[in-house]
C-alpha cells in the first residue's frame, strides 16, 4: 500500500478516488487484526476527542463507531438529537460550532437531510465523518460491504454485484454503486420499478426487473431492508407480494444463484421479507462478517481523517 | 540543494549482516541460551529485509530457521497528527507466533531519535510479554532523543541532523547500500 491520505473529512464515497478507497480498505485490513488480538486497543487517537452526533436515531452504526473510537483510545461524547439543543431551536450550525468550541477533533454525524455534512464541513475545522445523510450517502456502510467482498472474492474489478430492494430511498445502495463502479465492478439493481428507477442506468449500472435474470451471474447479492415506513406508501402492493416476487428464499438460492455467491445485508434484517431465515443464516451469508468488518472500516476512517487534519 | 554519498556499499552491508548474525549466535546459541525461543521482528518497512537477511545468515550458519514477524508501528507513533504532507500509510503487521516468553530480536535499518523503537516496544508488548527484547540496527546515525540504544549495531555514523540516512535493499529499492543525503 502506498500513497498518502490528505482529506479532512469522509463525506461520501462519491468524493473518493479508487486509490483512496483502496487506501481505506488496506488500512482497515490492518485495524481488523487489532480486534483479533488479546489487547484490542491501540493509542492512535489518544488525546483526540470524538463527538458522535446522531440527529437521526441509530443503534448499530453508532455502537460500531463508538467501539471503533474506544479501540483507537479516543475520548468520546455521544449526543442524540432528542437530548440536544436542536430541540430548543438551536440551528445545526450553532450546535456544531458549540461542539467545536469544546475542542472536539472529529464529529461523526448522522442526519436526515442529504448534504448536511457537506454544509457543516465547510464551517468547521473538525473532521466530519458521515454516518448517513437521508437517502444520499452512507460511506462507511459501502466501504465495509466492499471490504467484505474484496476479502472473500480477492478483487472488486470484474465482480458482478446485484443489489436488490428499495434503491430509490437507499443511501446504502447509492454509496455501494459509487464505490463499486469506481473499483470496476459490474453492478445490477433489481426490485419493483417504483423503487428501482430506470434513471440509475445513467450512473453506469444495469437495471433489471426480473429477479432471476438479475442474480444468475451475480458473485455478490446485496439485499436492502424494506423499511416499515414504506409498507403503506404505495410503492408496492404489500410486503407479502414483495417477498413473493423479490424475496430471496431457499428455492431462489438452490435454483438461481451461483454456489459461491455471497449473500449480504446491511441489517437490520426483516426475516421473511427480503430474505428467509435459512438464507440469512446459511452458508453463503456473510452478514455477520459485515458487522465485524464495519468496526475495522470505522477504525481506519477515523484514523485517516484524524491524521489528515494537519491542525496541530 | 543536496548531494549523496555512499556510507556502505553492497559488500560492506552484507558483512554487517554477517557480523550481527554472529553476535546473536554468540549470545544465544553458543552459550546454549534458549536459542529455541529466539524470534525475529522486523519494523516496517526497511527493517523487514534486514531481519530476513539476518535470519537467512543464521540458517546458513547453524541450519536453524528462526520465526519471523513484520511489525508496523504507525498506530503507535507519537507524531501521527503532525504529518504536514498527509498520513503515512500502514504496512502489514504479521506476527505468526505467540510473543509471550520469547527472546525477541527487534530490527530496524536506522537508529535515530529512538521514537520508532519506543513505538515498537509498545506495539510488541500489546501482543504479549516477551522474556527479552534486543535491538539490532544497521546504522546508528546519532541524534538520540529517547534513552534507547541498540544491542547489535552495524555501524556508528554521526550524521548532521538535517541529513538523511537511507538503507537500500534489493527487495524494495533494487539496490543494496547505505547512503547519506547531504543537505547544504
Amino acid at each position: 500500500m502506498r500513497g498518502t491520505w490528505n482529506k479532512k473529512d469522509l463525506l461520501s464515497i462519491y468524493d473518493l478516488s479508487a486509490e483512496e478507497i483502496n487506501m481505506i480498505l488496506d488500512t482497515a485490513a490492518e485495524f481488523k487484526k487489532v480486534s483479533e488480538r488479546k489487547v484490542k486497543k491501540v493509542p492512535a487517537l489518544r488525546g483526540k476527542t470524538v463527538v458522535n452526533f446522531f440527529v437521526e436515531p441509530s443503534t448499530r452504526t453508532r455502537v460500531s463507531f463508538e467501539l471503533a473510537e474506544q479501540r483507537l483510545s479516543a475520548d468520546i461524547i455521544n449526543m442524540a438529537a432528542s437530548s440536544s439543543s436542536l430541540k430548543k431551536g438551536e440551528t445545526l450550525l450553532d450546535t456544531i460550532k458549540n461542539i467545536e468550541a469544546l475542542q472536539a477533533d472529529i464529529i461523526v454525524m448522522r442526519h436526515s437531510t442529504p448534504g448536511a455534512h457537506d454544509f457543516i464541513s465547510k464551517h468547521t475545522n473538525c473532521a466530519i465523518v458521515n454516518a448517513g445523510d437521508g437517502a444520499h450517502s452512507h460511506p462507511t456502510q459501502a466501504l465495509l460491504d466492499i471490504f467484505t467482498m474484496r476479502e472473500k472474492k480477492g478483487a472488486i474489478e470484474g465482480l458482478n454485484v446485484t443489489i436488490i430492494g428499495d434503491i430509490l430511498h437507499s443511501r446504502v445502495a447509492r454509496s455501494n454503486i459509487w464505490g463499486l463502479l469506481k473499483l470496476g465492478a459490474n453492478v445490477t439493481i433489481t426490485g419493483p420499478a417504483t423503487i428501482v428507477p430506470k434513471e440509475f442506468e445513467e450512473c453506469g449500472v444495469q437495471v433489471c426487473y426480473d429477479l432471476k435474470e438479475a442474480i444468475k451471474d451475480a458473485d455478490v447479492i446485496n439485499l436492502l431492508r424494506i423499511q416499515h415506513e414504506r409498507q403503506n406508501s404505495g410503492f408496492f402492493p404489500s410486503v407479502g407480494e414483495y417477498a413473493s416476487v423479490f424475496g430471496v428464499n431457499d428455492e431462489v438460492v438452490e435454483k438461481y444463484i451461483k454456489k459461491d455467491a455471497l449473500i449480504m445485508h446491511p441489517g437490520p434484517i426483516n426475516r421473511g421479507v427480503e430474505l428467509d431465515s435459512s438464507v440469512a443464516d446459511g452458508d453463503q451469508s456473510v452478514i455477520l462478517e459485515q458487522v465485524t468488518n464495519g468496526l475495522a472500516i470505522r477504525m481506519a476512517v477515523l484514523f485517516l481523517v484524524s491524521g489528515g487534519l494537519n491542525n496541530d | 540543494m543536496s548531494s549523496e554519498k555512499i556510507i556502505l556499499n553492497r559488500q560492506e552491508l552484507a558483512e554487517i549482516v554477517n557480523k550481527i548474525a554472529d553476535q546473536i549466535l554468540e549470545e544465544f546459541y553458543n552459550n546454549g541460551n534458549r536459542f529455541a525461543d529466539v524470534v525475529f521482528v522486523g519494523i516496517q518497512r526497511r527493517g523487514v529485509p534486514f531481519v530476513t537477511k539476518l535470519r537467512q545468515a543464521i540458517l546458513d550458519k547453524v541450519n536453524i530457521e528462526l520465526p519471523l514477524a513484520k511489525l508496523d508501528i504507525t498506530m503507535y507513533r507519537d507524531d501521527i497528527h503532525s504529518h504536514k504532507n498527509g498520513l503515512p500509510v500502514i504496512n502489514e503487521t504479521k506476527i505468526p507466533f505467540d510473543v509471550n516468553d520469547k527472546i525477541v530480536i527487534l530490527a530496524d535499518d536506522v537508529l535515530h531519535s529512538g521514537r520508532t523503537i519506543r513505538a515498537a516496544l509498545d506495539a510488541i508488548t500489546d501482543y504479549g510479554r516477551p522474556k527479552v527484547i534486543r535491538l539490532a540496527t544497521v546504522i546508528n546515525r546519532g541524534g538520540r532523543e529517547f534513552p534507547i540504544c541498540a544491542d547489535y549495531v552495524g555501524l556508528v555514523h554521526q550524521a548532521d541532523p538535517q541529513n538523511h540516512i537511507k538503507v537500500k535493499w534489493d527487495s524494495i529499492d533494487s539496490k543494496e547500500e547505505v547512503i547519506e543525503v547531504v543537505f547544504d
